[in-house]
């Protein structure tokens, strides 16, 4: 047996032994309500209780004796009755007539008031504190640390030090050779403590600038006609813009853009100006429902009516069309003659209400520049 | 390799994204639904080559201007509206001007008399807002008295140009002319332009006449006559007024007569011993045909424009109904099965419709259908309506309306196929019976 044990029995033995014979397994008895008894006598408790005793019965009680019927019988005289005496009431004479009240005195004119308006104060002028709309921009802290002389923010790459060295390199060219040591720089300081709160910041904007349009690409104008030209517009297919000269795709980013206009068949991209994103269907609904404005098919024969045009038209950018574009591409559901009157009301049509040009978004002008119209006249066909 | 797997990336790419690679193609839309209102034009008064024709070029663009509006296809722009004057047939036409009056439509032209008396018109016809000429000039040339008429086909020629179909403004009518009290009423064969003018009056009031047809020449007019106390049918000769009665057997009553389409037979129908059936009659012969043998009443026939069909009237099924059998008889088809009563079916020059007078439910009405029975559609409606005729172009029906009461009189009216356009035809007197002739040449 090592000393560990025996150490270990001998707190064991302890610890129950102090269990046993400190109380450790002795319950406490519950809590009780304690109440004050008072002490009665005998004679005492007799006194109280003879007030509470029932009383004692009864036993002979002398109940009187019934009349006999007939003895002594009274004579029942019946007599007619009399009729009540009843007291007339006493006739009032009519009262008399209430004196005629007599006129109020008049009232006395009031005295002419001249009304005044109030004066009415005004309440001092509240003025109510807006939070900004928009939290200005964080700050950087300013150096919490006061020292006697401020100290500017060190490089970044400099150790912060009690003393400022500057940075010593070793010269190749030199023949003392010296240690090489880190740059140091006094910690950051300020002169006072002041908080972020504390500090005055400029005033958050209230209106930010509406962003500008994207730039549109430089195109050339339509040329101008000749000076014994008619004064209809012409339409001029813009000049091609310079193409730049082709780079070698010198990523793979290049060589994707290569690949993909490859396989458009287009060779190198030119740089257009950009598309736009397709027009929306409001907006095609709206062109639409404008010519439809000037669609009249009125005068068309009944064959006209049958006859389904498709016309083309290139619009100028100011949203106006190329009249001289206007073609009929195809017709169906009539005969060439009552597809020619078919066309020209499409014609008309575009042309009259196109007149003071289309509401058509200008950004999207490589979207629209070139329309195909299929004029239908199904709905309205004479049958 | 990197290369190629690009590309084989971007057609992947392409074929997965189709709108991508058809950005580049035209705005596509389509439209179906336009407006149908009457076309603004005008017609500035032509351009006098000489004083003598100052009277004609205006009168001649006057009656343009309202065979256009007539059609209720066009709408005059007054010339009060007008910003240039025409004072040049050759001179060019500012279009801006006509443009900002919204006219759609210009008609210019230039009249003149030549040494021998006769009316020479020059006219064009501009689209305005397309900037150009439809067309090409013309000239058309008539005697000074005729001046109506070359009015007349330069209406036509217009309405042609514009619309896609013939004119009829150069055809007359020939209808019957009434006249005196309800009970006492005198009938006469009249003829007239097409628009009321020019009444002329071919037959006296000696008897009572109905029906009148023209013949599709023009030259000739079938009519029915009471002269001799039987109807009959006569043929009148319109440019000498000389008249010759088709065979008929006596105590037999002969009406409703129709000319074939080409002009060489009569369909009509005739009744004895009290049934009526439809029968033809070769005009230079006087051989006639039964067509029909039912117990029926079968009138009103007409012949399809290819004179193949035959339409009439027949109450086989015990009210009046429309029925189609082919030009030789045999079976008939019924083709209208509506409530009420159908009568006096005309078959339209285009051939695709039929047009007919329908009494329901105590108003008479004018319609039309297809001929098939389908599609049929009730143009009119008054106390009576009747006897519908087609223009030459099958764009517009006239008919007979008579107004209710002793003092009702009646009157011919036009209205387009549509339904739009009910118009009154301006008559001296009291008209009914009318009957379409065609273009004249």
């Amino acid at each position: 047996m090592n000393t560990g044990q025996i150490i270990s029995g001998a707190g064991h033995l302890a610890l129950i032994g102090w269990a046993l014979l400190g109380g450790a397994f002795r319950s406490d008895p519950p809590p009780f309500e304690v109440v004050e008894a008072m002490a009665i006598s005998a004679e005492d408790y007799a006194a109280l209780v003879a007030g509470q005793s029932a009383p004692e019965a009864v036993a002979n009680v002398n109940t009187p004796e019934p009349p006999a019927p007939g003895e002594n019988a009274p004579a029942l005289v019946s007599g007619a009755d009399s009729a009540p005496a009843q007291n007339q009431p006493e006739v009032n004479s009519a009262p008399p007539p209430d004196p005629a009240p007599s006129p109020p005195a008049p009232v006395p004119a009031p005295a002419e008031v001249t009304d005044t308006p109030p004066v009415i104060e005004t309440p001092p002028e509240e003025t109510a504190a807006l939070m900004p709309e928009i939290s200005p921009r964080p700050q950087p802290r300013p150096a919490p640390r006061v020292a006697p002389e401020p100290v500017a923010p060190a490089e970044p790459d400099v150790r912060v030090d009690d003393v400022a060295r500057p940075e010593v390199a070793p010269d190749a060219g030199a023949v003392v050779e010296e240690a090489p040591q880190e740059a140091t720089a006094p910690e950051e300081a300020a002169t006072e403590i002041v908080t972020e709160a504390e500090r005055p910041s400029e005033p958050a904007p209230t209106a930010s600038l509406r962003p500008r349009a994207r730039p549109a690409a430089a195109r050339p104008e339509p040329a101008p006609p000749p000076a014994p030209a008619p004064p209809t517009e012409t339409a001029t297919r813009p000049a091609p813009i310079p193409t730049p000269a082709p780079t070698p795709p010198a990523t793979d980013r290049g060589a994707v853009s290569d690949a993909l206009a490859a396989a458009l068949g287009q060779g190198t991209p030119t740089p257009e100006r950009p598309a736009g994103p397709p027009l929306t269907a409001g907006e095609k609904d709206a062109l639409r429902v404008a010519v439809q404005r000037c669609w009249n098919v009125g005068s068309l024969s009944s064959e006209a009516l049958a006859t389904t045009v498709v016309v083309t038209v290139r619009m100028f950018e100011t949203s106006k069309p190329d009249n001289s574009s206007i073609r009929m591409l195809s017709h169906s559901g009539g005969s060439a003659a009552a597809a020619q009157q078919a066309y020209e009301a499409a014609r008309r049509a575009i042309i009259r209400c196109g007149n003071d040009g289309f509401n058509l978004p200008p950004e999207k002008f490589e979207q629209w520049r070139d329309i195909e119209m299929t004029f239908n006249p199904e709905r309205m066909r004479i049958k | 390799m990197m290369r190629s797997l690009l590309t084989l990336l971007a057609a992947l790419t392409l074929w997965a994204f189709p709108a991508t690679a058809q950005q580049g193609g035209p705005l596509r839309l389509e439209l179906t639904e336009g407006v149908i209102e009457p076309m603004p034009f005008a017609v500035p008064d032509f351009v006098a080559d000489t004083p003598a024709a100052q009277e004609f070029a205006r009168n001649i663009a006057r009656v343009i201007a309202a065979d256009l509006t007539g059609t209720g296809l066009f709408r005059e722009i007054p010339a009060e509206a007008h910003i240039s004057r025409i004072t040049s047939f050759e001179s060019p036409v500012q279009f801006a001007d006509w443009r900002a009056i919204n006219a759609q439509a210009l008609v210019t032209g230039a009249v003149n008399v030549d040494g021998s008396g006769r009316v020479v018109v020059r006219f064009r016809i501009h689209d305005v807002f397309a900037g150009q000429e439809l067309g090409r000039g013309q000239q058309l040339v008539g005697d000074r008295d005729g001046w109506r008429r070359i009015a007349h086909k330069v209406g036509d020629q217009v309405y042609a140009r514009i619309t896609g179909e013939g004119g009829y403004f150069d055809s007359r009518v020939v209808f019957v002319s009434e006249s005196g009290p309800k009970d006492q009423r005198a009938k006469r064969l009249a003829i007239m332009d097409y628009d009321g003018a020019n009444v002329q009056f071919l037959t006296d009031a000696a008897s009572i006449v109905l029906a009148p047809r023209f013949s599709p020449t023009g030259d000739r007019v079938l009519y029915t006559s009471y002269e001799t106390g039987f109807p009959r049918i006569y043929v009148l000769d319109v440019a000498n007024v000389g008249r010759r009665v088709l065979p008929t057997l006596d105590g037999t009553m002969a009406f409703a007569p129709r000319f074939s389409p080409d002009g060489r037979t009569v369909l009509y129908s005739l009744t004895q011993g009290g049934n009526t059936d439809l029968y033809t009659m070769d005009i230079t012969s006087g051989a006639s045909t039964r067509l029909t043998t039912a117990p029926s009443i079968e009138t009103a026939p007409s012949y399809s424009p290819d004179g193949r069909q035959i339409v009439f009237e027949s109450d086989r099924s015990g009210t009046p109904q429309l029925y189609i059998m082919p030009v030789s008889g045999g079976e008939a088809r019924r083709i209208s099965f509506g409530q009420g009563r159908y009568g006096t079916p005309v078959w339209s020059p285009r051939g695709d419709l039929i047009a007919f007078t329908k009494q329901s439910k105590g108003r008479f009405h004018i319609g039309v259908m297809r001929t098939d029975g389908s599609e049929e559609r009730l143009l009119t409606a008054s106390f009576l309506d009747e006897g519908p005729t087609w223009a030459p172009n099958g764009r517009v029906v006239m008919f007979t309306r008579e107004t209710q009461g002793a003092q009702g009189e009646a009157r011919l009216y036009s209205v387009d196929i549509t339904g739009r356009n009910l118009r009154q035809v301006v008559t001296p007197s009291g008209a009914s019976d009318p009957s379409w002739g065609p273009l004249q040449n």
